[in-house]
């Protein structure tokens, strides 16, 4: 619908432009529909025209087309000038521009219709108020188009904002609690197990990578599952033997894109909300298969009887989830509970959009 | 002084040991859940508890309610990764809690600061912060022990006189607790079927009619009937028939 958004304000931190890109085709076709309803405007106004309404229609669209798209074509191409300047400066320059445009157009189609004589215009004595009446009628529908396209394009820039805000928003986070226990659970190995105190910093080292990086850079679902490792690697240390973990996730493809940590939130919760509320532990088992063009991961983890005060953070890391699949995949990503009385599983669908020259290597 | 490590993380155990070892305390005991924490309490005797405040079965705040209603309570103090807001919530002057990883600087002053703190404050906070929450169990004596039951076993409570009577499938107890303020903590779980009667709602196996026209609950898996009275008898035909 609209123009392609130039890289500065993808990320939203450039100024709102008050211009819009006259070079774009939606753009022009919006100028030369209204360059037409003004063309019928004044037309249909009260005059003491005698010739026909059809030639008059022809010529008049001409001239007036003509005009508009040299203005539009002007301004294009001033456009990377006219944003450098303050914005009030800006939309003076460009109002000043499309005045300009219209008065040598007018002065011009003046004197070749008076030498070439075919009395389009106005005899040769109204040739200031053929001049004129044309300059003001551009100086009053141009205020009002570079008005609008003002308030346009300030909209548009909100909506980006808010766009991106939301997305933000989205972003994956990993609970703070889990941060503090892996320091105390490192801080508890130094003195006993130096080596595993080293590879635990290692794998938090990454975890946070990912968890504080730009959202927007893609991994891949091989990566995702390494970091998902990582962090049942700190969680094995930090658990001890309650945690056990089945990885079935050989039929995947590694290479697939995908955004990170989009499954890491479900097995933190599984081992939040599951296994670190059993006494005894249990098992989370990921299970990921291929089918139909569809890949689905399984992630189940036991869960104690007494669940009802677990609410909360809970529903929300999964809604969050939820959203960035259809964030990334739309309606043909999924996220499917399954909630039983001393189980918990969510099955993640999202389309395979691995190449098919790539080999299942995990 | 003899002081009780209370924590599910067997490492968070060992540092919190090594710790208080330096700290010139001793270690008399270790407990993984809060229901393990009530019981070594009660058999330890210790002077102060560590507390986690996370962890399966029992959470640390329930464990401090359930030790603060003990004979000579021990200090309490507790432990936590992160400033959940329960603890933020607490009064600075009230309690003492310390943030994992624990210093060793700081350790030694709440352990000496302990002794300051009343366990009364300590329960008040402990109930506050746990209000929104059902407790997990009851705590009853027998004979001078001390006995948790956990919820999820109860088939019904009796009124009778000050006490209620708690029936498990395996016994009854004796809890010197009100059965209106277990109806409103436990109201999700247990439906009042008569002025001195709380029924867990997945006990009952069925209504019976008595020889006398009076209704009649049947428990689960025992011979059990429990009169309804007229005035609960509409909801419950309500809530069996959705049973």
């Amino acid at each position: 619908m609209a123009p392609g958004p130039t890289p500065a304000t993808r990320d939203g931190t450039a100024p709102p432009y008050w211009l819009p890109d006259f070079c774009s085709a939606q753009v022009l076709f919006a100028v030369m529909i209204v360059a037409e309803l003004l063309t019928v405007v004044i037309l249909i106004a009260p005059s003491d025209e005698t010739r026909a309404f059809l030639p008059r229609l022809t010529t008049t669209s001409v001239f007036v087309q003509w005009l508009a798209l040299v203005s539009a074509v002007c301004l294009c191409k001033l456009r990377p000038q006219l944003e450098r300047l303050k914005p009030w400066l800006g939309v003076a320059a460009a109002y000043v521009l499309m005045l300009v445009v219209t008065i040598l157009g007018s002065a011009l189609v003046f004197t070749l219709d008076q030498q070439l004589n075919l009395n389009l215009t106005l005899p040769p004595q109204f040739e200031a108020r053929f001049i004129g009446r044309n300059t003001a009628l551009c100086a009053l529908i141009g205020a009002a188009l570079l008005r609008y396209f003002y308030v346009f394009e300030q909209w548009r820039a909100r909506i980006r904002a808010e766009g991106k805000a939301r997305f933000d928003a989205l972003q994956a986070r990993i609970r703070p609690h889990f941060l503090f226990n892996s320091m105390n659970t490192i801080a508890s190995l130094i003195p006993l197990r130096p080596t595993e105190a080293e590879h635990a910093i290692e794998n938090l080292a990454d975890l946070f990578r990912a968890a504080l990086g730009n959202d927007a850079a893609q991994s891949t679902l091989g990566e995702e599952l390494d970091l998902v490792r990582r962090y049942l690697d700190i969680e094995k240390l930090r658990l001890g033997d309650r945690l056990d973990v089945k990885f079935d996730v050989d039929a995947l493809p590694a290479s697939m894109a995908l955004p990170a940590l989009l499954l890491q939130p479900l097995i933190e919760n599984a081992v939040y909300h599951g296994i670190q509320q059993l006494p005894d532990g249990g098992t989370v088992t990921i299970d990921g298969k291929r089918a139909d063009g569809r890949i689905e991961i399984v992630i189940r983890n036991p869960r104690p009887l007494e669940h009802s005060r677990l609410a909360g953070r809970h529903g929300m890391a999964l809604a969050n989830t939820r959203a960035r699949i259809e964030y990334h995949f739309g309606r043909r990503g999924t996220l499917d509970i399954d909630a039983g009385a001393d189980f918990f599983a969510c099955t993640v669908k999202i389309p395979d959009e691995s190449r098919p020259d790539e080999s299942a290597d995990r | 002084m003899k002081v009780l490590i209370v924590d599910d993380e067997p490492l968070a155990r060992e540092r919190l040991a090594s710790l208080l070892i330096e700290a010139g305390a001793e270690v008399i005991g270790e407990a993984s859940d809060g229901r393990a924490a009530v019981e070594a309490v009660a058999a330890l005797h210790p002077d102060i508890v560590l507390l986690d405040i996370r962890m399966p079965v029992m959470d640390g705040l329930e464990a401090a309610r359930h030790i603060a209603n003990l004979d000579s309570p021990p200090a309490m103090i507790f432990c936590t990764a992160y400033d959940e807001h329960a603890l933020a919530a607490f009064d600075a002057s009230a309690i003492d809690y310390l943030v994992k990883p624990v210093r060793l600087e700081r350790l030694r002053t709440a352990l000496e600061r302990a002794k300051r703190f009343h366990t009364t404050a300590i329960e008040k906070v402990a109930e506050t912060a746990s209000t929104q929450r059902a407790r997990s169990h009851l705590c009853a004596r027998v004979r001078g022990n001390l006995v948790l039951v956990p919820i999820g076993d109860i088939q019904y409570l009796l009124a009778e006189d000050k006490y209620v009577v708690v029936h498990t499938g395996k016994g009854e107890v004796l809890i010197e607790e009100a059965l209106k303020t277990l109806e409103t903590e436990f109201g999700e779980r247990f439906v009042r079927i008569h002025r001195n009667c709380l029924v867990a709602r997945d006990r009952m196996s069925g209504l019976v009619r008595g020889a006398d026209g009076a209704i009649f609950v049947k428990i689960e898996g025992t011979d059990a009937t429990l009169e309804i009275s007229r005035r609960n008898l509409p909801a419950l035909r309500k809530l069996v028939r959705t049973l």
